[in-house]
């Protein structure tokens, strides 16, 4: 069991690491970025005075910028020459890529190519902020989850059942950004229902524990286009799985030997029905990851998906690199919570001395 | 493969859904030849958020116009264009990409595609000397012994050796490979560091989306395959000698990828959502490319023009729902 966890960890850590350079390796490849991104500040200030400038100082400043970068060394640890004596040049240590990896191993995940923050605090702050709102989502989902599923396991009998199930099934379909607009139309509207703060500035002057109540407020859509985002595709094979373990000889069973449905249900059907189930959770923490970027921009929250969306139109890579290696620890987390609940939920492969 | 169409008696849920997909179709391919009153990219600065109207006479927007001034009836011919143009066919490639990976590795696993010998050093060779690596002598080393043992191989006693010592090609292994490191990110999140770039051209999207959704596919038809390999049809096929690409391709394949027909819908319909969404966060299109998502995303700077969110999205719930319905209907149909 520990030996396989750590093989399947190893493979998801090593994925993570190979994807993070190659869209290092990519942006850095586009370029075109930061010169320009650092410059058009600087620009913009000089135009009304400094009017001579000439091309040869325009380059000299890019080149500038690209040195304080780090940009001027070559990508990787060799190069080939594009032009027709090809050759291979190694280039050792001093390339962007070695500075980057070493960076990461220290912690230092580089700086913004649009303020000059460290890309750290940046993504430390907004995390702070996307961290709460995605662990409440995925926890409210599957209890959620597992109180419909439980509710919904006798069968599509009775209309309620009937209507929920088709809910379900249309959520199954509609994207998490269309469901989220639908609930900031319907509920965030000033010219229709007005019940929640959907987006805006937070209130001048508060007090903190006014603060809490308004972001707490700001929280409420965007957590519950998540949950229902990601609640048909955990529902629906639950009560799937329960309605086949009910049809199971053990069942039958439990219920000759006098035991009421409620108790088949839980004690007898459930555990088994879990167990497969907790696949799907695997998949879950990335799907809210994936899922905090649209709520995020859409809300105008200030986390870790509007980073990366905001980072990713204004071509600040290093901030995008940085939040494709927290979403693929996101996902490294979410294999690691799978095998422990798989550990919990099966009896079977827990080791036995 | 034969596909049992239900009558409209018994499924009419699924007819609805293929006539709006095929309307959906339609409309989308002859788009340029629709009598539209207005361009779809062009604002009508004049009429901004403007509702739906149905005059008697004259050029309107029957559908209104979304804040930046655009026409809503021409951005949803627009946007249902930009589903035929770019979310079908990338889905179409994906799926057939995904089926010949997936169907490929589960067949010949890790251990038995067998390359010869001088495939391999002749591989190698030509792959030194296009690269130019330092070294060219040893391309040509390389280049020399393939020869040889390609010639070696008419005398019985040395290509019986040959035979017995070829390179196992861990197909299995590269394609769960690749498809693993694609899945190490959500797909949402790839899409938006890959757009970080200039705003990708048609055919740079198509790609990305493609490589984005064949991981899927591929993964469903490889455990699919790994059910077909040991059915006894496979082994009769081997035993009357015929070569493994062709019990693959004629025998294997079709049969694993039945599941195909429910999965490729549903995969088109991801793939839908994918692109809506990145369009909705305003990235990977440049601002003259009017899609479903774009449109919907206007509404937010003006909560009460509830026409610019009505039409495209119930337009993308109904064809997602749509296809939805037809991927049941395929599954039962297996």
């Amino acid at each position: 069991m520990g030996r396989w966890l750590l093989a399947r960890l190893g493979r998801a850590a090593v994925a993570a690491w190979l994807i993070a350079s190659l869209v290092f390796i990519g942006s850095r490849l586009v370029g075109g970025g930061p010169e320009q991104l650092a410059l058009s500040d600087a620009t913009d200030l000089s135009r009304p005075t400094g009017g001579g400038r000439t091309l040869a100082r325009q380059q000299a400043a890019e080149q500038a910028v690209r040195h304080r970068l780090g940009l001027d060394l070559p990508l990787f640890y060799f190069s080939r020459t594009a032009r027709p004596p090809v050759q291979w040049q190694w280039h050792g240590p001093a390339n962007q890529y070695h500075r980057w990896v070493a960076g990461l191993l220290r912690g230092d995940l580089g700086y913004s190519y649009r303020d000059g923050q460290p890309v750290g605090t940046l993504l430390g702050q907004a995390v702070a902020y996307s961290l709460p709102l995605t662990g409440s989502a995925a926890l409210l989902a599957v209890g959620l989850a597992l109180g419909l599923g439980l509710y919904l396991a006798p069968g599509p009998a009775g209309w309620r059942r009937r209507l929920l199930l088709g809910l379900l099934a249309g959520w199954q379909v509609t994207p998490l950004f269309l469901l989220a607009l639908g609930l900031l139309l319907l509920f965030a509207n000033p010219d229709f229902l007005n019940i929640l703060p959907g987006s805006g500035q937070a209130p001048e002057a508060a007090s903190s524990v006014e603060l809490v109540g308004y972001w707490l407020a700001r929280s409420a859509l965007p957590l519950l286009s998540l949950v229902l985002a990601v609640l048909p595709e955990l529902t629906l094979p639950l009560a799937a799985l329960l309605r086949h373990e009910l049809k199971a000889g053990y069942a039958t069973t439990a219920r000759a030997k006098g035991l009421t449905a409620a108790q088949v249900l839980r004690r007898h059907a459930l555990p088994n029905a879990l167990l497969p189930l907790v696949t799907t959770l695997t998949d879950l923490l990335p799907t809210l990851v994936a899922g905090t970027v649209v709520v995020e921009v859409l809300f105008g929250l200030p986390g870790g998906g509007r980073l990366l969306a905001e980072a990713a139109a204004a071509h600040d890579y290093p901030v995008v690199v940085a939040a494709v290696l927290l979403s693929a620890a996101a996902r490294l987390l979410g294999l690691v919570v799978a095998d422990v609940l798989y550990f919990l939920a099966d009896p079977r492969l827990r080791p036995s001395a | 493969m034969k596909i049992a169409w239900p009558s409209f008696g018994a499924q009419p849920a699924f007819w609805l859904a293929l006539g709006w997909l095929l309307l959906l179709a339609a409309v989308a391919l002859l788009a340029p030849w629709l009598p539209l009153p207005y361009p779809a990219a062009t604002p009508d600065l004049l009429h901004v958020s403007e509702p739906p109207r149905w005059p008697a006479a004259g050029p309107a927007h029957y559908f209104g116009t979304d804040p930046l001034g655009r026409d809503v009836l021409a951005g949803l011919v627009a946007g249902a264009r930009r589903l035929l143009l770019l979310s079908l066919p990338a889905a179409l490639l994906a799926t057939g990409a995904g089926a010949l990976a997936g169907t490929a590795a589960g067949y010949w696993g890790n251990q038995h595609l067998r390359l010869p010998l001088a495939a391999a050093t002749g591989a190698l060779g030509v792959a030194w000397w296009a690269l130019a690596l330092p070294g060219i002598l040893l391309a040509y080393i390389l280049l020399a012994s393939t020869l040889v043992l390609m010639l070696l191989t008419r005398w019985p006693l040395p290509a019986a050796w040959l035979r017995r010592h070829s390179l196992a090609f861990p197909l299995d292994a590269l394609v769960l490979g690749v498809a693993t490191l694609l899945g190490a990110v959500p797909r949402l999140v790839l899409l938006v560091a890959l757009a970080a770039g200039p705003p990708p051209s048609h055919w740079q999207l198509l790609a990305l989306l493609t490589l984005l959704a064949w991981p899927g596919t591929a993964r469903l038809v490889r455990g699919q395959m790994l059910q077909v390999r040991v059915q006894p049809f496979i082994a009769a096929a081997q035993a009357s000698g015929l070569p493994p690409a062709r019990i693959w391709w004629r025998h294997a394949l079709p049969h694993a990828s039945r599941p195909l027909l429910a999965y490729a819908p549903l995969s088109l319909a991801g793939l839908i959502g994918l692109e809506s969404a990145l369009a909705f966060i305003g990235l990977g299109q440049g601002p003259e490319v009017v899609s479903w998502g774009s449109l919907l995303a206007t509404v937010r700077q003006d909560p009460a023009a509830w026409w610019v969110a009505a039409g495209p999205g119930l337009a993308l719930f109904c064809t997602l729902l749509a296809l939805q319905k037809v991927a049941k209907t395929g599954e039962k149909d297996r």
